[in-house]
């Protein structure tokens, strides 16, 4: 299995996702690890029906997302190309605290919502945002932020998130 | 009255409204709105309010720019497809001019019928190289 990106966005699967980076990354499954829309048959059914043919999709909970990143043979994942979304940062920490093997993270979307305060456009955060990017960085991780291919990715730094969770 | 939304990225939406409007006057019952700054969930919550001021007698016609974007999974997550609604994608000028013209004589199931069928033929070479 090739890791190809791991991706925090809060649209999941969208066009800057299957269309943007699905054609310059060519992914063969894209793994979307929500407890939420794992555990809703409709939701779980919208966003699979969101790609294009040839990429198939995995709906799983957190951790068998992590369990199958893990072990890929175990869902058909071995010889594939895999692009792992999560809604928020919270789940890519938890998804990475659980032994999935990411190296490096993407913020795509963290839209608006009351409480949060803008990091750049269209990445919003509040302190739990905070804590589990920092946490993600203080684990050896690179956490940049790049919606699409082919504009510059701002690198979020670990001493730059750890300033910023104090002064919030 | 039948109603109808235009649920876009960026401004597309707003821009096709005004330039309906520009056209053939006010419509009225013809929004936009955008995805734009907004998370899955907040774009279905447009969808789900707009839908909730439906007239139920007449529904509605909820167009969308793109199959397979927010916009077309907030749609469906915001609970179009159980709806008084018909959801199109690939929204274009032909459609929502068909729309405007027919919307008040027509029932909703033709007037969708037209909207597909102008918005396909809109779609042509018109020129150029072949």
């Amino acid at each position: 299995m090739k890791l190809v990106l791991a991706r925090i966005d809060d649209r999941l699967i969208h066009g800057q996702v299957t269309v943007g980076w699905g054609h310059k990354l060519r992914p063969d499954r894209i793994v979307l690890a929500s407890d939420e829309v794992a555990g809703d048959a409709w939701q779980s059914r919208v966003y699979a029906m969101s790609v294009p043919p040839e990429v198939g999709v995995l709906v799983l909970s957190v951790s068998d997302a992590a369990a199958a990143l893990q072990s890929p043979a175990t869902c058909d994942l071995a010889d594939q190309r895999v692009l792992v979304l999560t809604g928020t940062a919270r789940d890519m920490q938890r998804l990475v605290d659980a032994g999935a093997p990411v190296e490096q993270v993407n913020i795509g979307g963290m839209h608006y919502a009351r409480g949060k305060r803008e990091l750049l456009p269209d990445v919003y955060v509040d302190r739990d945002d905070l804590q589990s990017l920092r946490a993600l960085g203080e684990a050896g991780l690179e956490v940049t932020v790049q919606a699409v291919p082919g504009i510059h990715a701002e690198v979020l730094e670990t001493t730059t998130l750890r300033d910023l969770e104090t002064r919030l | 009255m039948i109603q109808a939304l235009v649920l876009t990225h960026g401004n597309i939406g707003e821009e096709l409204v005004r330039v309906v409007e520009m056209i053939l006057g006010p419509v009225t019952g013809l929004t936009a709105d955008t995805n734009r700054g907004r998370s899955a969930q907040q774009v279905a919550e447009v969808v789900s309010s707009w839908l909730t001021g439906l007239d139920p007698e007449h529904g509605g016609i909820l167009f969308i720019d793109d199959y397979g974007g927010s916009c077309a999974n907030a749609a469906l997550l915001g609970g179009a497809d159980a709806s008084q609604a018909t959801v199109l994608s690939g929204v274009n000028l032909a459609m929502l001019l068909t729309f405007a013209t027919w919307r008040e004589e027509l029932p909703c199931e033709d007037v969708v019928q037209r909207v597909v069928d102008k918005g396909r033929e809109a779609v042509t070479v018109v020129g150029g190289a072949r």
